[in-house]
Parts: structure tokens; sequence; C-alpha cells
């Protein structure tokens, strides 16, 4: 399977093209860890790790999921309502005890699958833009959160949030763990015949659809998956917080764009994938404790985190403009 | 194969540029890593005398926040001065919940004694408290008051503030007249919370609710709606509004030439008190304004020193088991209007008129 050089056309080509070197991300990693390492005190303790761990959790998973739509091709707007609305049905129906979160969480991933094939339909079927559907449809599902949850309230068992909370083995954060269950998640999707074909789809649409993928299909069930990784984020980010709120995930879409292109996907399908992404996740939440733990004044910090991202981001754009020239 | 799996596609081929941007990323952090000073030292726990006090702030797009932050690093130096607390840690910045506990976590990490937050949601921040709690930190909600019982919420009683505005409006008409109501957002507590008190208000003065609308706590917003008010219902008698909106009902109800036909609330914001004051020139404009202090958060860090030493409360000022009301500063009626916009005429429009509880008034509430 080789890259695509067909990209999409129009002026935005450069731009989309652009992606970020395997290299470049994992020097970013590196940077971010080193120098959390020195500026955060208490960053390797049991707790550092957690509350780390337990940021990075809900904007990985949400990341995971627009990665996919993005590979296929597409892109959806309306992810980080959908970890809302599937955050406030979960919270109103386990309404605090224990046994009622298997329902609870059936319901929150069920309204993540429903969104994404809302989703699906507009763009696979009815051949929307993916940019317009999934804006307007990000309205519809903030509304119906609101709807749900007209106040902020309700309670999540706290066997929930302490279990979120637990340290394995002294060193080893539960919300790490689910980080790598994430990533065998996306192995398993990569490993499935539908991995491949969402690459195909994305990287050449009338290529792929003349060696039998089923474009359409695809194209419909990579916004399902990317709706139902919206549910379990949203699962996480109660867990993190203990309570439902109407507007708890909404700000996640930009992040999970962000996170993505920094983990060296690219914005016009075909390249990439979850694991830079996951990294990209990581980097982005780092970033932002990092200007605090480095003592930025309070009116700069805005400033000089998306300085510091445009200036990530900008790598992969240069790196890759100019390598591409160069190539035949 | 297992780096290209962790990364995605491998990029075709790596070139002298990956180096270099590599080298860029490292020098970038570098530089960050040196210009700023030593993290450590932050904390003032272990018996120490003096604090360290944390800020959480997780929205900035109102310059009543900026006052907020000003007012509490003016109370802080006066405290810093007196040797009691030696270092104010703030975090403030746009951020959803997630984001704020986040925020809370880095205060937590830094080693605060306490930390005043003006939270994001009364709710969603309940795990993060607990797990200030049982590191040994003080956490004071300000502004907004939340449910958490780790918590101490010292905030004005939003409902009393409502109430003001609501019974002078209900005393100028007579019973029978109609108001229409301009309220913020609909589900947002404080809203809940104000809009239960005027109601009771105005149903207990006989005047008669017409109609409701909500405008978003925003100048333009609370324009548009009340024009549309205005046409829908000709023949009100009066609007009662909240804060933030007070400017634009004025505006749209000068817009359609009824300023002498309706009884308005207002606000103790100079934007709005500039327009009051020109009104008054010309005749005999009467209004209100409660004022809604941004300065709460400088009291909340009054009493977050005094619990900080060990203090404790009276139980006679605390409400609902874990919210202390401190008194709202002033109410801007005709009568103080000339004194009160000679100390604030040069402020910028959207400087909100303040007060803080003083360190002896402080005391008060303490055994």
């Amino acid at each position: 399977m080789t890259r695509p050089s067909a990209l999409s056309a129009g002026p935005l080509r450069p731009l989309l093209g652009a992606r970020m070197p395997t290299v470049a991300t994992a020097v970013l990693l590196v940077a971010t860890v080193a120098a959390s390492a020195v500026l955060q005190d208490g960053f390797f303790t049991p707790y550092g790790l957690t509350s780390n761990f337990a940021a990075v959790l809900p904007v990985a998973i949400v990341t995971v999921g627009q990665v996919i739509v993005v590979l296929g091709g597409g892109i959806d707007l309306s992810i980080g309502t959908i970890v809302t609305l599937s955050s406030v049905v979960t919270v109103q129906l386990v309404a605090g005890q224990p046994d009622r979160l298997p329902l609870a969480l059936g319901a929150g991933l069920l309204v993540g699958v429903g969104c994404g094939l809302v989703n699906g339909l507009a763009v696979a079927v009815v051949r929307l833009q993916p940019i317009v559907a999934t804006f307007a449809s990000s309205f519809v599902f903030a509304g119906l959160a609101l709807l749900i949850l007209p106040t902020p309230g309700g309670e999540v068992p706290s066997l929930v949030t302490l279990g979120y909370r637990q340290v394995i083995a002294r060193a080893i954060p539960v919300p790490a763990v689910l980080l790598l269950l994430l990533w065998l998640a996306w192995r398993a999707v990569l490993a499935h015949r539908f991995g491949r074909h969402v690459y195909a789809v994305g990287g050449n649409e009338g290529a792929a659809y003349a060696s039998a993928v089923p474009v359409t299909a695809v194209r419909l069930l990579s916004y399902v998956a990317g709706g139902t990784f919206a549910a379990l984020a949203g699962f996480a980010l109660l867990a993190n917080s203990g309570s439902g709120d109407p507007f708890l995930g909404n700000s996640l879409t930009l992040t999970s764009i962000a996170a993505l292109v920094i983990g060296g996907t690219r914005l016009s399908g075909g390249a990439g994938g979850a694991g830079g992404a996951i990294v990209g996740a990581v980097v982005l939440v780092l970033i932002q404790s990092l200007v605090f733990f480095a003592r930025v004044p309070t009116t700069a910090r805005e400033l000089v985190t998306g300085a510091i991202i445009i200036v990530a981001i900008a790598l992969a754009g240069l790196l890759t403009a100019r390598g591409r020239g160069a190539g035949p | 194969m297992g780096w290209t799996a962790l990364f995605g596609r491998p990029a075709k081929r790596t070139t002298w540029r990956s180096g270099a941007a590599a080298l860029a990323g490292l020098a970038l952090f570098a530089v960050g890593a040196c210009s700023s000073p030593s993290p450590s030292g932050g904390g003032g726990d272990e018996g120490q005398d003096t604090f360290t006090i944390g800020v959480s702030n997780g929205f900035v797009g109102s310059e009543w926040r900026t006052q907020m932050l000003d007012d509490v690093r003016t109370v802080f130096d006066t405290y810093k001065q007196q040797g009691v607390v030696d270092e104010l840690v703030v975090e403030s910045a746009d951020v959803d919940v997630n984001g704020q506990i986040q925020q809370i976590r880095n205060l937590i990490n830094t080693g605060v004694d306490a930390i005043i937050v003006n939270p994001n949601s009364p709710t969603a921040l309940n795990a993060v408290f607990t797990e200030a709690k049982q590191k040994g930190i003080l956490v004071v909600a300000t502004d907004q008051a939340v449910q958490s019982q780790d918590v101490t919420n010292v905030v004005i009683d939003q409902g009393e503030w409502a109430r003001r505005s609501a019974e002078w409006l209900a005393e100028q008409l007579e019973a029978g007249d109609s108001v229409g109501v301009v309220n913020g957002v609909d589900g947002h507590p404080a809203n809940e919370a104000r809009w239960a008190a005027a109601r009771q208000a105005l149903e207990d003065g006989q005047v008669k609710i017409e109609t409701v609308t909500n405008g978003d706590w925003d100048q333009a917003t609370g324009q548009q709606v009340t024009s549309n008010m205005l046409a829908s219902h000709p023949d009100l008698d009066g609007i009662w509004t909240q804060d933030g909106m007070a400017l634009g009902v004025f505006q749209a109800v000068k817009g359609a030439g009824k300023l002498d036909d309706l009884v308005l609330t207002g606000e103790a914001r100079v934007g709005f008190m500039r327009q009051w004051a020109d009104q008054r020139q010309q005749g005999d404009f009467e209004t209100i304004g409660v004022v809604n202090p941004p300065g709460v958060a400088g009291s909340a860090l009054h009493i977050a020193v005094r619990m900080l030493q060990d203090k404790q409360l009276k139980s006679e000022v605390v409400s609902d088991g874990n919210t202390v009301y401190v008194p709202i500063p002033d109410v801007v009626t005709n009568e103080n209007f000339d004194e009160l916009w000679a100390e604030v005429q040069d402020e910028p429009d959207a400087y909100a008129l303040d007060g803080t509880i003083s360190a002896r008034e402080a005391d008060t509430y303490f055994r």
C-alpha cells in the first residue's frame, strides 16, 4: 500500500497535505516530558503521574475517534458535543448508583454510535460536505445535551471517580492503563479489514472504489467509530470530574484536531495513525501545564501556549512541503 | 515494526531537516526552562507561618473577572506586607471543566496552602476538590457557590441581590401594572437563584409578570430581545433585568422612545451609569443599580487566610453547611448617585462598582 500521490485539489492542498514527520512527533514528546520533569515538582510521583494521565486520557480518546474520521477523508466538528451528549445521558441514568452503571454506560455508548450514524449518513449517503454537516449537527447534539441536563449536576458513583485515581503497584496510574487499552483498541481496528479500507478511502477515493472497497460503508462506519470513541471520552471525563455538565466536552473538538496534526495525521486523510495522535494529546496537555509551571505571567499564557502549538505544527508543514518538492 | 506501529506510517525518509526540527524543538523548551524562575520553594506548608495562595479562574472573557483578579492581588499584598502570605500563584485562562480540573491539580502540585476558585461548574469539580482536601489544602469558592462540602463558599446572596431591584421596581409601579423580564441564561445556577427571588418580590408587590425572555447576560442580546419585547407587548409598565444587560435594555427602550413610559431596573456599572447621568440632566429619570462586586474574591481571601490560621467560622455566618454570604456593598439610586458617580466616572465603561470586606469585618465572622 503506497501513499497516494493524488490529493484533493484546491488552494488548501499544501496545508491539508502537510503531515508531521514521525521523528518530529517523537522529539516533541521527549522535549515536553523532559521539560515537565525539570519544571514540575513531583512530576514522577504517583500523584503527579495520575493527574497528568487523568487529564490526557479524555483528550487522547476523542483524538483517536477524530483520527479515524480524518483518515477516511472526513472531519467531525461535532465530536466534542457527542462527548457532552453521551456524558449527560450517562450521568442522568446512573444517578449515583453503582448498580445502574452497566445500563448508563450502555446507553451512553449507544448515544455515541447514534450520533456517529447521523453524521455518517449525512456525509456518506446524503453526501453533504463534512465540515458543514458536522458543524450543523454539533448544534443539534449540544442542544439535546442542554435539554437532557438543563443545569450542571448529577452524580457519578464514587466507585468510578476513586477507581479512576487509583495507582497500581505504586507507579502505574489507572488512566495510563486505560490509555494502553485505547492503543490496543486502535491496533484491533487497524488489524481489521475496515482499518485498511479507511486508509484507502481517505487516500484516494476513486482508486479505492475501483479496487472494490465499499467506499460509502467505510465512510459511514468511520463516523460511527468516531462517535463511539467520543462516548468513551465522555466516560473518562465523567470519571475525572465526578459530575455532569451540559458543556462538559464541547471544546474538545478543536483540541482533537490540533492533537492529531501534532501526532502526524494528514488532515486531507489517508495518512497518519492513532499512536501518533495519542502522543499528540500527551504533548498538547503537557504544553498547557508547562506554561503554568514555567511561571509565564497569566496575561501572556494564552499567547505562549498558542505560539508553541503553532511552532510545533509549522514544523510539519515546512518539512513535508520541502520533502515532497524534492521527490519524483 | 513497533516504531511504525506506534507512530502510524513511517515518514518516507528521515532527512537532516527532521534533525534540525528536533533541535529547534529542544531549543524552544530549553529557552523556556532557563528563563523561568526556579519552581521550588513555592510551598509554604510544614509548620511555617507564611502561606502560599493559589487562584483558579476559568473564564477570562470579561472585565469583571479581570477586576476580580486585581482585587485578590490588592488584598494579597496587604497580607504579604504583614508577612502572613508569601506567594500568589494565579491560574487564569479560558478553560472547560476538564481544563479547570487540570488548573487545580497544577496548583495542588505546586504545593499551595489554599486555593481560591471561581468555578466553571457548581458540580463538575467535586472530585478534584476532594483530592485537594485529602492533600490538606483549603479550597474556597467565590462568585459561584459549589455543592461540594469539602469547599467553603464565599459569595454574595444572588437571591438577595435580585430581590433589592425587584422590590424597588414593584414600589415604583401600581398594583396590577405589568412588567417584562430580561433574564440571563436558563439553567445557570445564578440565573435561577436571582429569578426565583425576583419573581417572588414582584408577585408580592402585586405586579403582573407579562413576559419573560433571556438576554444571555450580553448587552447586545439584551438590547435585541428588549426591542422584540417592546414590539410584541406595547403596554408594558416596567422591565426588570439582571447584571450585564441593563445598558442594552436601556438602549432598546430609548430607541423606541419609551423612556418616559417605562420604569427600568439598571446596573452598577460605569457604562450604564454614564447614560443614567445624562438622563438625569435632561429630566427626572430614575432607576436602581445593585452592586455585584468582583471584590467578593478579595473577601474570600480574607476568609481563607483566617481559616488557614486555624480560626473557626461562627456557626451563624454559615448557611447551607458550607456557604458564607458577604454583604452587598452598595445600592445605587438617585439619592446617592452623585456621590458614587463622582468616584467612578473616570473608570472604563465595563468597570463594575466594587467592594471587599475589610480585615476587621472578616474578623467578626470568626469565633
